[in-house]
């Protein structure tokens, strides 16, 4: 067990123009953290999590491990264990012995290495497959045998690239908890690789939000929820998404289709100076209101109806333009297709402003 | 019978004239062979339209193959031949494996200019078996050779390379292990590509040095493209004609089972049609008999992949 931390590091592919695929990353997890790096595909999340394997070389800055400097350690050195999207079992070998194969290579004795493995495939429900070959599991199980090496070790952290992104939705989300139960069993440090943002808030102690190598905010799920530190982690974190548009903002608040929704002073102050913001607003802090009543009109496009709630997806003109807002309405009553409704702002303390250029939160 | 006949008669018509083809070109000359091992037939008995003369063999049952099992020198020294066929093969083939491997496993990364590498090794390949050979007789040359002159030049013995002693079977396994490389080069390139790469980095990560992942990832991972090849390798040596032949002529310190079974066809005073076949036949059965418990060896050790 141990505390890891990236120093400034960054990984830089050579190419023409050098592509920085990590970019000073720097960041803490603590002992026993489970922390997720989520961001959209090209990231950089495979990369920071296999500079921290060992497997991609740290052009610039430090990993620590431990305390330790493990910047130009091998794999082998940095007492890491590693799940791989692919699972990367070893296809010649049963069951048992890809999972026990780290502890044999390190010379420990056979009966050791036997009761260690059983013990773990007790963890994950394996005990019936140990003398298989992988090629003869499902793909649950080769995830199971995948984690079930990793815990044999006994590692100070674990890494986890994309581990479920094979399973089907329903193993997914019964996997997930499993995982997440697991470590908090075992209490290992984990560091765990998505591109799924669901996976990133239910699992995660905290969340590091990556976007083209760089670190956008790392926070606890509910903080990245309640208060994205930029338009990019809000439009990211949260499903549907946050509606973000910029609008014009005057004295008295920010201007929708001539509607003005009043902001609060701090707001105002924040943007002082600017004839724009980006205003975001989550579809759930949205709301369909009687027709008399003062909000935007909109046009319905398209209901998605998801049982317990409808997400109504429909135009609405802002300025010249006419943009895409989403609203979630109780799923009983929802609007039908082209029907015109009003929308208006339920819940005022859940409007994010960002600044429209760099999209750095404004308001303290 | 009817029904099935009914039901099926077309795809017969289909394979028929492969059938009759094989049996044409394979199967007859096979029996034919076969025969011949049961009778004295040579050049002298045999039938000949131009002298218009019938022939005269008679058959003689297992007598050929008692002869040739027995040993005798003027059988061709069977069993001492099939030691030295057997030291032919498995030297050469086991040079064709580690050689090839190991440059497979030099191309099998980024090195500069590797395709030119890659043109380069398997030229041995491309160029005429005959070619190569008469070079190498050459550069062998007790004399003038420059395998001897390089020798001289540096203080070291010049053996008689191709004379009446066993440096003519090193020299020859020298040969054939340069011609064959190549072959085992690419077949093994293929088989190392086909290896997934993150199985090295989980070995990696699970602490394996690189000889463990050598061992662990690599050689497992070649498993099946290494039995298909080194079968097929040492079939083809065990049948290696041309490359002895040509470098060592009739020597018979370089003798091996087929060179002798064409010496006896093809040259002596009276061509022996008969044990020129009887020695066809067992070669046929060494090679049978040896692929059958390879299969079984491998077999036992578990599918592959
Ligand atoms: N070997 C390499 N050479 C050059 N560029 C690379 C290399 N590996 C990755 N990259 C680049 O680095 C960036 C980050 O890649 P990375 O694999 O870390 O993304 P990711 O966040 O894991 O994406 P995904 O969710 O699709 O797996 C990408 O732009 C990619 O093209
Ligand atoms: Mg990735």
């Amino acid at each position: 067990m141990a505390e890891v931390s990236y120093v400034k590091a960054s990984r830089v592919f050579s190419g023409n123009p050098p592509v920085r695929a990590v970019d000073e990353l720097s960041l803490e997890v603590a002992d026993g953290e489970f922390l997720v790096l989520v961001g959209p595909s090209g990231s950089g999340k495979s990369t920071a999590l296999r500079m921290l394997a060992g497997l991609e070389d740290i052009d610039e800055g430090a990993i620590h491990i431990g305390g330790k400097d493990v910047t130009n350690v091998p794999p082998k050195g940095r007492d890491i264990a590693m799940v791989f999207q692919s699972y990367a079992l070893y296809p010649h070998m049963t069951v048992a012995e890809n999972m026990g194969f780290a502890l044999k290579l390190r010379g420990v004795a056979k009966t050791e290495i036997k009761a260690k493995v059983e013990e773990a495939a007790k963890m994950l429900d394996l005990t019936k497959y140990l003398e298989r070959k992988p090629k003869a599991l499902s793909g649950g199980q080769r995830q199971r045998v995948a984690m079930g090496r990793a815990i044999v070790r006994e590692p100070s952290v674990f890494l986890m690239d994309e581990p479920l992104s094979n399973l089907d939705a329903k193993l997914r989300v019964e996997t997930r908890a499993n995982i997440a139960a697991l470590q908090q069993r075992l209490g290992t440090t984990t560091i765990y690789v998505t591109h799924d943002q669901v996976e990133a808030m239910t699992m995660g102690h905290r969340v590091a939000v990556l976007k083209d190598g760089l670190l956008q905010q790392c926070d606890t799920p509910r903080a990245l929820y309640d208060r994205p530190a930029n338009a990019f982690v809000a439009g990211f974190i949260g499903s549907p998404a946050m509606n973000l548009k910029t609008v014009p903002i005057t004295s008295e608040g920010a201007k929708l289709d001539g509607v003005i929704v009043p902001l609060s002073r701090d707001a105002i102050a924040a943007a002082g100076g600017l004839d724009e913001v980006t205003f975001g607003i989550r579809p759930e802090a949205l709301g369909i209101v009687p027709s008399g009543e003062e909000g935007m009109e909109m046009t319905v496009e398209l209901v998605e109806e998801l049982g317990a709630d409808a997400l109504v997806h429909g135009a609405v003109k802002i300025g010249d333009a006419s943009q895409r807002f989403v609203v979630r309405v109780d799923g009983r009553t929802p609007p039908t297709l082209g029907q015109h409704v009003k929308v208006a702002v339920r819940d005022h303390s859940e409007i994010h402003l960002f600044h429209p250029e760099t999209g750095e939160r404004l308001e303290a | 019978m009817r029904r099935f006949l009914d039901r099926y008669w077309y795809a017969y018509a289909m394979v028929l004239p492969v059938v009759v083809v094989i049996a044409v070109l394979v199967l007859y000359p096979l029996a034919q062979g076969v025969y011949f091992t049961f009778t004295n037939i040579n050049e002298g008995n045999i039938a000949n339209p131009v002298l218009e003369r019938p022939a005269t063999f008679d058959f003689v049952g297992f007598k050929n193959y008692l002869n040739v099992l027995s040993g005798g020198d003027s059988f061709g020294a069977f069993w001492g031949t099939l030691v030295r066929t057997l030291i032919w093969t498995f030297s050469c083939v086991f040079f064709h494996y580690t050689i090839g491997l190991g440059l497979a496993m030099l191309l099998n990364r980024q090195v500069r200019g590797r395709t030119l590498y890659r043109v380069l090794l398997i030229l041995p390949w491309a160029v005429p078996a005959f070619i190569s050979a008469f070079a190498w007789k050459y550069m062998f040359n007790a004399q003038y050779g420059i395998i001897n002159q390089l020798l001289r030049s540096a203080g070291l013995p010049d053996p008689v390379w191709l004379g009446q002693s066993n440096w003519a079977l090193v020299s020859v396994i020298i040969v054939n292990t340069w011609l064959g490389v190549p072959f085992m080069m690419v077949a093994l390139l293929g088989g190392l590509q086909s290896i997934p790469g993150d199985l090295y980095e989980a070995a990696e990560v699970d602490g394996a040095t690189p000889w463990q992942r050598f061992r662990h990832v690599t050689l497992p991972g070649l498993r099946s493209v290494s039995s298909t090849v080194v079968l097929l390798g040492i079939i083809w040596t065990f049948n290696m004609f041309p490359v002895i032949y040509l470098i060592a002529g009739p020597n018979p310190n370089a003798r091996i089972l087929v060179t002798y079974a064409f010496e006896r066809f093809f040259s002596g005073a009276s061509r022996d049609y008969a044990i020129a076949s009887t020695y066809g036949v067992l070669i046929l059965s060494v090679l049978l008999v040896f692929a059958t418990i390879y299969r079984r060896a491998l077999r036992k050790q578990g599918e592959v992949w």
